[in-house]
Parts: C-alpha cells; sequence; structure tokens
C-alpha cells in the first residue's frame, strides 16, 4: 500500500552562466535556485495494484520514486509505503521495497551475478532454503539458467537487465518500483519483462509502480496510469478513461481506390494523415458507424481499422500544452 | 548482528576467490612482497649503517617501527583503500543508491567490500621482523607491554580507518576530492620513520593533523616500553574521538546525498 | 603519417592539457614526486645534523632531494594505468583506429601535463635549490648547459619505459602489479629513494642499470661536479639506454597490437 500525500520535493540548483567571468564570481557568491522537482503529489495506490508513471524527461516521476523508496527525503508532504516511512529507511521497511533503476546497476561488475546474489543473500538474511527456491523460480521464469556463471561484463545488456531484475527479488518483496526497466533492450526482451512482472505481481500480490518511456510497457502492463508532468500530478486513473476524456474521437484507417474529392473527405472527418492513398482520419465516436457505413459501401474503401487516439499524441498534447523552454 | 558477520564473510569469499581466479597472482604477489619487503628496509639498513642511533631509536628499535609500519601498510592497501576506492566509484556511477536500499548500515556495507587477500604475505613479513628484532632488544618487552604494544595497534588501525572514512565521505560533495585518499597514502609513507626524527613542526602535524605517530610510533613505543602512561591513553582516546568524529561525518554525507541527488 | 602528426601536435597537447585536469592517476603521480623526497629529505637533514652522513652535509641532502623532486616532477608520468585502462575499457580500440601512433599521442599528451602540474610546485623548487647553498651545487655552465638534454632524455627513456609496460596490457589483466614492481626497483635504483653512493655495495650495480639514467643523471648532473669523463659516461649511458628503451617499447606494442587484433579486444 503506497500513499503520498502533498509530495513536494524542492532540489537547489547552483546555475552558472557561461563565461569567464561569470566563472570567477561563481567562487565567491553562487547563486541558488530553487527546483520543484515534484510538487504538491498526491495519491493511493493499493495492495497488487500495477500503476504507470507517465510524463516528460524531468516531470519528476524518478524523484517521486526516489522519495517512495527512502533514497531522497520529501521537503514537505507526506509519504507512507507499507505503513513505513521511507526516509527512514528501516530494516524491515527495505526488506519489503525494491527499486531496479534501468540505468543503473547493482551487480558487481567484474564477477558472475551469482556472487551478487549470494552477497543480497547476506545481506536481506534470506533463509537458504527460501533463497533457494526463490532463486529457482526467478531462473525458470527469465531464463537464466546460462548467465549466472558468466561474469557480469561479459553479458549483452538484455541479459543484464534480467539479472538485475532477479538480483532485486530474491528478498521476496511486495512492493516493486520500477525506473525504465526496459530501456535499451530489444522489443523481444521488452515482452519478455513485461510478461515477466505481470507474471511476479500476480503470483506475489506485489504492487508495482513503473515509469517508462516506452508506451508499450505502459498500455501493456498498466490498468491505471498517473501522469506527472513539471512536478504536478495531471491525470491519476484508467488508462482507457484518460483516452476517452483527452480525446474521444475515433482514429479511422483505409485505403481507397478511387480518387476522393477534399470537399467529400472533409464530411467525413479531419484528415490526420495521407499515403498515397491511405487515409486516417478523426471520427467522433458517435459518428463512426455511419462514416463506416460510407466507407464500405459507396466508397468501397479497404484495409478499413479503427483505432484509439494513440498514447503518445495524447501525451504529446497534454505536455505540449504548457511546456516553456525547459532549463538546460 | 549475524547479518553483518555473514556479510562479511560473503565479501570475504567474493575477494579470496577473485584474487584466485589468477594463478600467476600468487607467484607475483610473493615476489611483490619480498621485494617491497627488501626495499623498504634498504634506507634503514644504510642509515643505521652509519649511526648507532638516531633520535634516541636504536636499530633494532627501528626495525620495530618499520614492522608496525608494514603491518598498518598491509591493511590500508589490503582492505582499507579496495573498499573506499569502489566506494567512490559507486558514487561516481550512481550504483550507490543500490546500497541505501541494503537493510544495512550503509558504512558497514562499503568499509569491507574488497579486499587485496595477498597483503596478508605483508603482514607476516611483519610478524617476522619484530621476531627478528625483538632478541636483539637491549630488554625484552613484558606481557604488558606486548599487550600494549597489540592495543595500541588496534587503535592505530582504528585511526587509519577513520581518516580514510573521513577522505571517502568528503567525496559525496565533491566527487574529485576522493584524491585527498592517494594524499593520505602518500603522506602515510612517513610512518615508517620515528615521529621524534621530524623536526618540530612536522612532529605536531604528524601528531595532530595527519596523526601517523599514532599510528605507527606509538604503537611501537608501547611494545618497547618507551611511551608515556599518559599518551598512550591519550593515544586511545584520540583514536576513538577520531572514530566518532567519522562517523559522525559519514551520516551528515548519507543525509547530503538523500537529500540532494537526483 | 610524420607530416600529419606535427600537424596534429597542438591538438594533441591541448587534449593532454584537458586531460590532465581529468586523471586521478595524475595527482596520485603527481603527490608522490612531492611527498616521497619531502619525506625523505626532512630525515635525512636531521640526521646529518649531527654530523655529516658518509661525506653527506644537510646542505647536501637538500639540494639532493630538491634536485631529485624538480628532476621527478619533471619525467614521471603515467602512462602505463592509462593504457591499462584504456584496454579494459575498450577506449585503445578507437586509438588504434586513428591515423597518429599511439607512442606520440601518449608522449605528446603527456608532456602537456608537465606545465600545468608543476607550475607551482617547480619554480620554488628551483629557486630553494639554487639558495641552498650547497657545495656541490653546479656552476659550471658547460654542465649546466647539459641538464636541458640530460633531462630530456631522462623523460623519454622512463616514458618508453612506462609504455612498455603499458603495452603489456595487451596480454595481461594485471599489468599493475608489473608497474609496482618497475616502481619499486625504480626508487631503489634511481636514486630516488637515496642518492646512489649511499647505497654501498648495491651501488656497483646501480650505476649500469636503466634506472640510473632515467632519474639520477640529470640529478648528479646538477648537484656534484663532474669531470668530461663522467660527463661523457652519463650522457651516452642516457643516450644508450633511450635507445633500447625505445626499441623494447615499441617492439612489445607491435607485438601487443597483433595481438590484439587477432583476439579482437
Amino acid at each position: 500500500m503506497i500513499r503520498a500525500r502533498e509530495l513536494t520535493k524542492h532540489f537547489k540548483v547552483h546555475r552558472r552562466p557561461p563565461g569567464f567571468a561569470a566563472a570567477v564570481r561563481s567562487l565567491v557568491h553562487r547563486k541558488y535556485e530553487v527546483v520543484k522537482a515534484v510538487d504538491g503529489v498526491s495519491f493511493t495506490i493499493a495492495r497488487g495494484e500495477r500503476v504507470g508513471f507517465l510524463g516528460p524527461n524531468g516531470a519528476g516521476k524518478t524523484t517521486t520514486l526516489k522519495v517512495l523508496s527512502g533514497l531522497l527525503h520529501p521537503t514537505t508532504g507526506e509519504v507512507a509505503v507499507e505503513d513505513f516511512t521511507p526516509s527512514r529507511r528501516q530494516a524491515g521497511f527495505l526488506g519489503k521495497i525494491t527499486l531496479v533503476m534501468g540505468q543503473k546497476s547493482q551487480l558487481i561488475w567484474d564477477l558472475p551475478p551469482s556472487e551478487t546474489y549470494a552477497m543480497n543473500r547476506a545481506v536481506f538474511d534470506v533463509p537458504q532454503a527460501q533463497f533457494d527456491a526463490t532463486l529457482g523460480e526467478l531462473t525458470d521464469l527469465l531464463e537464466l539458467g546460462p548467465l549466472l556463471g558468466k561474469p557480469t561484463r561479459q553479458l549483452s545488456l538484455g541479459e543484464r537487465m534480467k539479472c538485475e531484475l532477479a538480483a532485486a527479488l530474491l528478498h521476496r518483496p511486495t512492493t516493486l518500483f520500477l525506473d525504465e526497466p526496459t530501456i535499451g533492450l530489444d522489443v523481444a526482451m521488452q515482452v519478455a519483462i513485461r510478461d515477466f512482472v505481470r507474471s511476479y505481481n500476480q503470483r506475489h500480490e506485489a504492487t508495482v509502480l513503473l515509469t517508462s518511456h516506452y508506451m508499450d510497457d505502459v498500455v501493456a502492463l498498466c490498468p491505471r496510469i498517473i501522469v506527472i508532468d513539471q512536478g504536478k500530478l495531471i491525470h491519476d486513473g484508467d488508462l482507457r478513461q484518460l483516452i476517452k476524456t483527452r480525446d474521444p474521437d475515433k482514429r479511422v484507417s483505409f485505403t481507397l481506390t478511387q480518387a476522393i474529392g477534399d470537399g467529400e473527405l472533409a464530411q467525413l472527418g479531419a484528415l490526420l494523415a495521407r499515403d498515397g492513398q491511405r487515409f486516417t482520419l478523426r471520427v467522433a465516436e458517435r459518428e463512426v458507424p455511419a462514416v463506416i457505413g460510407q466507407l464500405l459501401g459507396p466508397l468501397k474503401a479497404a484495409d478499413l481499422a479503427i483505432e484509439d487516439p494513440p498514447l503518445e499524441d495524447i501525451l504529446r498534447e497534454m505536455f505540449g500544452k504548457h511546456r516553456p523552454e525547459a532549463p538546460a | 548482528m549475524t547479518r553483518y558477520l555473514r556479510l562479511l564473510a560473503v565479501q570475504l569469499r567474493i575477494s579470496v576467490a577473485s584474487a584466485m581466479a589468477y594463478r600467476a597472482n600468487f607467484l607475483v604477489e610473493g615476489v611483490m612482497s619480498l621485494l617491497w619487503l627488501a626495499i623498504t628496509l634498504v634506507p634503514l639498513i644504510v642509515l643505521y649503517s652509519g649511526r648507532t642511533e638516531v633520535a634516541h631509536w636504536t636499530a633494532p628499535q627501528a626495525l620495530i617501527l618499520m614492522a608496525y609500519f608494514i603491518a598498518v601498510r598491509a591493511v590500508i592497501e589490503g582492505m582499507i583503500s579496495p573498499s573506499l576506492v569502489d566506494l567512490v566509484e559507486k558514487i561516481r556511477s550512481g550504483s550507490f543508491d543500490y546500497v541505501l536500499l541494503k537493510p544495512v548500515d550503509a558504512q558497514a556495507m562499503v568499509s569491507a567490500s574488497r579486499y587485496e587477500p595477498w597483503k596478508v604475505f605483508e603482514l607476516l613479513g611483519a610478524l617476522a621482523l619484530i621476531a627478528y628484532a625483538v632478541p636483539r632488544l637491549d630488554a625484552t618487552p613484558t606481557p604488558a607491554q606486548i599487550a600494549l604494544g597489540v592495543v595500541l595497534f588496534g587503535t592505530g588501525v582504528a585511526a587509519t580507518y577513520a581518516l580514510w572514512i573521513l577522505c571517502a565521505a568528503a567525496s559525496f560533495w565533491v566527487v574529485r576530492l576522493d584524491n585527498l585518499m592517494y594524499l593520505l597514502g602518500a603522506i602515510f609513507d612517513a610512518a615508517r620513520w620515528p615521529v621524534q626524527v621530524f623536526g618540530e613542526v612536522w612532529r605536531f602535524l604528524f601528531t595532530f593533523v595527519v596523526p601517523i605517530a599514532v599510528m605507527t610510533t606509538f604503537p611501537a613505543m608501547a611494545l618497547l616500553g618507551t611511551i608515556e602512561p599518559w599518551r598512550a591513553l591519550a593515544t586511545v582516546l584520540g583514536a576513538l574521538a577520531l572514530l566518532v568524529v567519522s562517523r559522525l561525518v559519514w551520516r551528515i554525507a548519507i543525509r547530503s546525498y538523500t537529500s540532494a541527488s537526483s | 603519417m610524420i607530416a600529419r602528426t606535427v600537424r596534429a601536435l597542438p591538438t594533441l597537447l591541448r587534449i593532454g592539457v584537458a586531460e590532465t585536469v581529468a586523471y586521478r592517476a595524475e595527482f596520485l603521480v603527481w603527490i608522490l614526486t612531492m611527498t616521497l623526497p619531502l619525506i625523505m629529505m626532512g630525515l635525512w637533514t636531521r640526521v646529518a645534523e649531527v654530523a655529516p652522513f658518509q661525506g653527506y652535509s644537510p646542505r647536501d641532502f637538500v639540494a639532493y632531494y630538491l634536485a631529485t623532486l624538480i628532476i621527478r616532477q619533471l619525467t614521471g608520468n603515467w602512462v602505463a594505468w592509462q593504457m591499462s585502462e584504456e584496454v579494459r575499457s575498450g577506449a585503445m580500440a578507437m586509438r588504434l583506429l586513428r591515423p597518429i601512433h599511439p607512442f606520440v599521442a601518449y608522449a605528446a599528451s603527456h608532456a602537456a601535463a608537465i606545465p600545468f602540474r608543476s607550475v607551482i610546485a617547480l619554480p620554488l623548487a628551483i629557486v630553494l635549490l639554487a639558495s641552498s647553498g650547497a657545495s656541490g651545487l653546479t656552476s659550471d655552465p658547460l654542465q649546466l648547459a647539459l641538464v636541458v638534454p640530460s633531462l630530456a632524455l631522462a623523460w623519454l627513456s622512463t616514458f618508453a619505459c612506462l609504455f612498455a609496460i603499458g603495452a603489456l596490457a595487451f596480454f595481461l589483466t594485471q599489468t599493475m602489479a608489473i608497474a609496482n614492481l618497475y616502481f619499486a626497483l625504480f626508487s631503489l635504483f634511481s636514486g630516488y629513494l637515496l642518492p646512489l653512493p649511499l647505497l654501498g655495495p648495491i651501488a656497483g650495480i646501480a650505476a649500469w642499470l636503466p634506472f640510473r639514467f632515467m632519474l639520477s643523471a640529470p640529478v648528479e648532473l646538477l648537484t656534484r661536479p663532474q669531470d668530461h669523463h663522467h660527463l661523457a659516461v652519463l650522457l651516452g649511458g642516457q643516450l644508450a639506454w633511450t635507445a633500447i628503451l625505445m626499441t623494447i617499447a615499441l617492439s612489445v606494442w607491435r607485438a601487443g597490437v597483433r595481438r590484439f587484433e587477432a583476439v579482437g579486444g
């Protein structure tokens, strides 16, 4: 169970304008700017939920995850994870959570992953029997067999990520914070990891909080998404709901064998894209049946497709609205 | 508590296994230890071929000091330095976050994470030197002196560890400050000589600023029975104070890291 | 090849400066070159205050160790470490793609580092040396003039030796162990730890080993009056050993690169 109330995190950042004179001046007098990484964010997540965090770079997603896992102290506001206060970093708390950062590694570089696992077992005080069972389960699900004995530096990126995941789960945490776990991985590996996370969530009723730049991760894995932009929470709820409220129109794509006038096209719907004879229109939901009738009937359209607007477009539109120039 | 002991055991096993992986190492490390031992002794031999006494230290006494120096250096190069260099690398790469996510005290986890097991040869060398020098002393050390010599060796190592932790903690603020550890290592080289040999300014520096006197000279004096009781007590208290201070600075560093890292 | 190298030199030097500021090994070398001679100086001057030690007065020790510090500051480098790291990290593969021979590239960057490392320490040391009032301090203009080529040869031979050790990284993983071995031998036989005459029976061997010509030769030129015979021996020895070490360095390098390319890095 995760609860955040008016969570705020400020950083004091020293900004130095370019130039030699400014560099010298900064030696004696430093100007500090306050960056509001997270600004009054509140949400509650129940046990066993899978929630996706979405937002542009620098929105505050990673900062929020770090506060939830105890790595950062909140400036103001309250945070509770499984009835613990994360920033106190109590042993009981740490044994229940895990944080996986796609861009940072906890595996010992020159040694096989099995050695890191041994260390984690000692650190988390996992009984041998339970450790063996867990490692066995993870090895099966993630196909780690041949990887365990190879030095980490000899593994490919995808293999390393799988081993990282295993290292993070050896102590059977019940809350998973995943920060960009699939970054840099090929599509097959992304799917494998998604499947694994879903499976773990279902087997152990583990809460999953995921941030990712890959929409597919979020769409496939998270029924609920929280959207953060510039530190503020701008949406919290069902994914389908978000799409419906933001952009209720459907996307209708088709191929025409005969020519069509602009006026006639405009009557069907707003033109979004055209590639030769393949058109994509935006059509209001209630008008879809009529439009389809037109397309399949008189217009003899082929390869008809009706889709929800892509999440990327929705988010781009959400974030694009109030975007001042991002600070360097 | 058992958690920490098991962690230590695992870290040691990993380092030894790592070291054993290179078979050539055994021979090279053995030869290196002997060579370093010999070279460390040459200036001493040259010195005492021309003098019978330097700053009231006779040759066998100076050998005992040298043995302490070699022993403390072995601990530094065998355990303290590799672990803390590893820590700085973790801070640089951001992997230190994972250390904070473990239910083990971060300082404990980073202090003994890496070893150079071959340095144990140098410890043995130090003991051999003591065995050689003791019969040649004017007076054999009493059990009390031996005990005090061992205790002060412990506090000497503790003071060394505390200093290195202070440097490592500093690197949380400015990552390049880990260079201080190299500076310390270089200054430590002066610890092979009795602190009384150096001029007043150096003696002050070496007792209170970079207390190498605490690391080697005073423990050797304890074994030799030439240390005043008050100085021995001050050494122990000083080392303990340094440990406490280093722990405090460490906690401040972590606190600062957990409020500032993005 | 040569023309291209010469044209690239200014850039290489500039980048060498930038790298200097970034490298930790550089700091280590710099610190060691400062502290070791100073500690020894502190020790031996106090010892010699009671009575001159084997002919060295306190002033002589001051002059000797200051000269050693100066020469070591000017010739010390960390190229073995750098090469070992680059092989490990894969950066060496990038370097091999460039049309400039790495020996030159590394040499340029390390030479460029010198002014920046020593801008404070060196002038101070030189002033102190000149004013130390030591009895052996050179005033003979010929001998003084020879210090410059002697320094250059000392630098080149030191560099070549460390380059050879660095090239071993193509064959071994534990090159640093060898580098440590080298430094141990160097510190003893080059006169870095102690003036060579003080070494007694070992001094005879030390007189012929390359280490002497990497450090002690220019120091001897600075601090002891030499007759022309000795001048010839010193400089001739430096020339000979520099040639030998460079040959060894380039051979090891060539063999290493062949192996590197065969194994695939």
